[in-house]
């Protein structure tokens, strides 16, 4: 699944929107990604296994940010993520991005 | 005195072989101390998020009475037969071997809050600098008409940690052919809304499975209930003319509940139950009423970092607090101890303190792969915790969008318990 939506949001958002992409990661904070990932790991096991939600650590941070932005304009459909992404604004975005980009994945 | 020595393992991975004492010595006394009282959902998280934040600047000590916490949150799936009881327990070795978190267990009496000091239960002491409590509930016996003790085994309430609700399970299993379960939910508001109902329903599965012409009777203290719609058509789809749900205005209001003959007593009609869970009102845990930061039953916070009104070196988390808008869930006191922690640290080393942002979501299962939810997010108002959005499952969702969501509710108690202690 992680390897569809990586290929599919790559080549989607990389083409359609390439001016946007460029700054995808801007404004980044990691420490502001971690206090911001509280609300995440409540779902998203912190040791990044997938036991019925899927691991989101170790996720490329451009590729996680496109993510995030598919679910807050609606592209991606799930209720949860949509009301999560929904107020998370693009710097908040993008430091999520790097932090679980940090983050070791279970594998 | 109570004395409890705990390995300390700092982030940057130094491992400094300190011992320390449950009541801190002045020369220990430059670090500041936080002491949390209760590790379930609420406390557990909070010691977790300050000791690891902080990378041991601030010395925790969790008082909690248990060894184990066994979740009351998937309580109704063991019911169910969907989860055993070993899967729902958890301990404290993560908080204190990974953390650094000096965990005591014992059981907190009183809170002196001009010297800041929390008494335990064998004399010994813990001085904090803030003190976090997360309780949880204690249950209103008084509010149950002819209460006796009696009812805690004949009509196990099975709403806090422990075995009730194993007790539960072997009267739901050894009910008679054809006999009939009574659910007397309790008033708002309590830890769970939607928890009768979900109980209701894997009792109804149990049931179904062994006993299929046994019936289920709810006599409901409220006219209205969490996800009402969803349960009820689930209740039709998959145990029809099992259950029957009868609100105060049809039974009248319970007039006495008598727990030898099993007899409950309403307006409409005395119903004789071959098993029976009765859930008592509820208020803030014991502890929260002795430090003195309640206000009628639950303790009033401040929306922005969840400091009691009453104190601003305590913060309330989970169900013990008004927290508005956001239901009493594991969830939420999760969501809210983050807040704290985060702001707990600003206080007392100086780091940043960012804005507050609360989250719930409830799962409950109606029958095997047939799950639904609700919840929202929350920001802090000036008054009180506001709702930002909120979603619910849908009347009309296929089967597979049902099982998805029963799936994602097991990937959430990975994710919280492992929030809450590793
Ligand atoms: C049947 C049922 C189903 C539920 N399902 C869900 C669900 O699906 N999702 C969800 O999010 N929530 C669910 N909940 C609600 C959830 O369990 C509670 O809201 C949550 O546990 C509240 O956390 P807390 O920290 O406030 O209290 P608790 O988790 O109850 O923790 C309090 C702890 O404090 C300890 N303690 C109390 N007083 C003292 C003292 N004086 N000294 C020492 N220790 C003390 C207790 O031993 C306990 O371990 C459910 C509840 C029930 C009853
Ligand atoms: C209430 C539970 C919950 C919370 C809280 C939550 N998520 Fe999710 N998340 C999910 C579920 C369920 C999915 C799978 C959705 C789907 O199937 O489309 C998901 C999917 C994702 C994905 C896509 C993963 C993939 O490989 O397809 C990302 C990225 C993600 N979430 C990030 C986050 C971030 C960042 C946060 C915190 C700001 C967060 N989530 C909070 C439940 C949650």
């Amino acid at each position: 699944m992680r390897t569809f939506w990586t290929f599919f949001f790559f080549a989607t958002i990389f083409c359609s929107s390439h001016a946007k992409t460029d700054n995808l990661l801007d404004g980044a904070d990691l420490g502001y990604g971690e206090y911001l990932s509280g609300e995440c790991v409540t779902c998203h096991s912190k040791d990044g296994v997938d036991k019925g939600i899927p691991a989101i650590n170790g996720l490329d941070a451009e590729v996680f940010a496109s993510i995030m932005h598919a679910y807050k304009i609606g592209d991606m459909d799930h209720p949860v993520m949509m009301m999560v992404a929904s107020r998370l604004d693009e710097e908040q975005i993008a430091s999520l991005a790097v932090y679980f980009a940090a983050m070791p994945d279970a594998n | 005195m109570v004395t409890k020595f705990s390995r300390r393992q700092f982030t940057g991975g130094i491992l400094a072989g300190t011992t320390a004492l449950a009541m801190p010595s002045l020369a220990f006394g430059a670090r500041p101390r936080v002491a949390v009282i209760g590790g379930g959902a609420g406390g557990a998280t909070a010691a977790k998020y300050i000791a690891k934040d902080s990378n041991g600047a601030i010395d925790v000590t969790l008082i909690e009475a248990s060894k184990r916490y066994y979740t009351c949150f998937y309580s109704n799936l063991y019911l169910g037969g969907f989860r055993s009881y070993a899967s729902i327990g958890h301990n404290y070795y993560g908080l204190s071997v990974n953390r650094g978190v000096n965990v005591v267990h014992e059981w907190a009496t009183s809170v002196d809050t001009a010297a800041k000091v929390v008494n335990l239960g064998h004399g010994g002491q813990v001085s904090y600098d803030r003190l976090v409590l997360s309780p949880g509930i204690s249950l209103k016996y008084d509010s149950l008409p002819g209460y006796s003790p009696e009812m805690h085994s004949r009509m196990p309430h099975a709403w806090t940690s422990g075995t009730q609700v194993q007790l539960l399970r072997s009267k739901v299993l050894n009910m008679k052919k054809g006999g009939t379960f009574v659910m007397v939910p309790p008033p708002n508001p309590y830890r769970c809304p939607p928890g009768p109902y979900e109980r209701v329903s894997m009792i109804a599965h149990l049931l179904k499975e062994r006993n299929p012409t046994a019936k289920i009777i709810i006599l409901d203290p409220k006219p209205k209930f969490s996800k009402q719609g969803l349960f009820m058509a689930g209740w039709e789809k998959h145990y029809p003319g099992m259950i029957d749900w009868i609100d105060p205005d049809t039974h009248g209001g319970i007039k006495s509940i008598n727990a030898s003959s099993m007899e409950i007593e309403t307006d409409l009609d005395t119903f004789k139950a071959d098993a029976a869970s009765v859930v008592p009102a509820q208020q803030a845990g014991s502890i929260a009423m002795a430090a003195g930061v309640t206000d009628g039953d639950w303790c009033p916070i401040n929306p922005a970092n969840m400091t009691a009104k009453a104190d601003p070196n305590i913060y309330v988390l989970g169900d013990a607090s008004v927290a508005s808008s956001m239901p009493k869930s594991g969830f939420s006191a999760n969501s809210q101890a983050k807040v704290a922690a985060n702001h707990i640290r600003g206080e007392l080393s100086g780091s940043r303190v960012y804005e507050a942002r609360y989250a719930n979501t409830c799962w409950s299962l109606v029958a095997t792969d047939d799950g639904i939810k609700v919840g929202a997010n929350y920001s802090a108002g000036p008054e009180k915790i506001d709702v930002v959005s909120k979603f619910v499952s849908q009347g009309d969702e296929s089967a597979d969008v049902r099982k998805a969501t029963y799936q994602e509710s097991i990937g959430w108690y990975e994710g919280i318990t492992t929030d809450m202690f590793s």
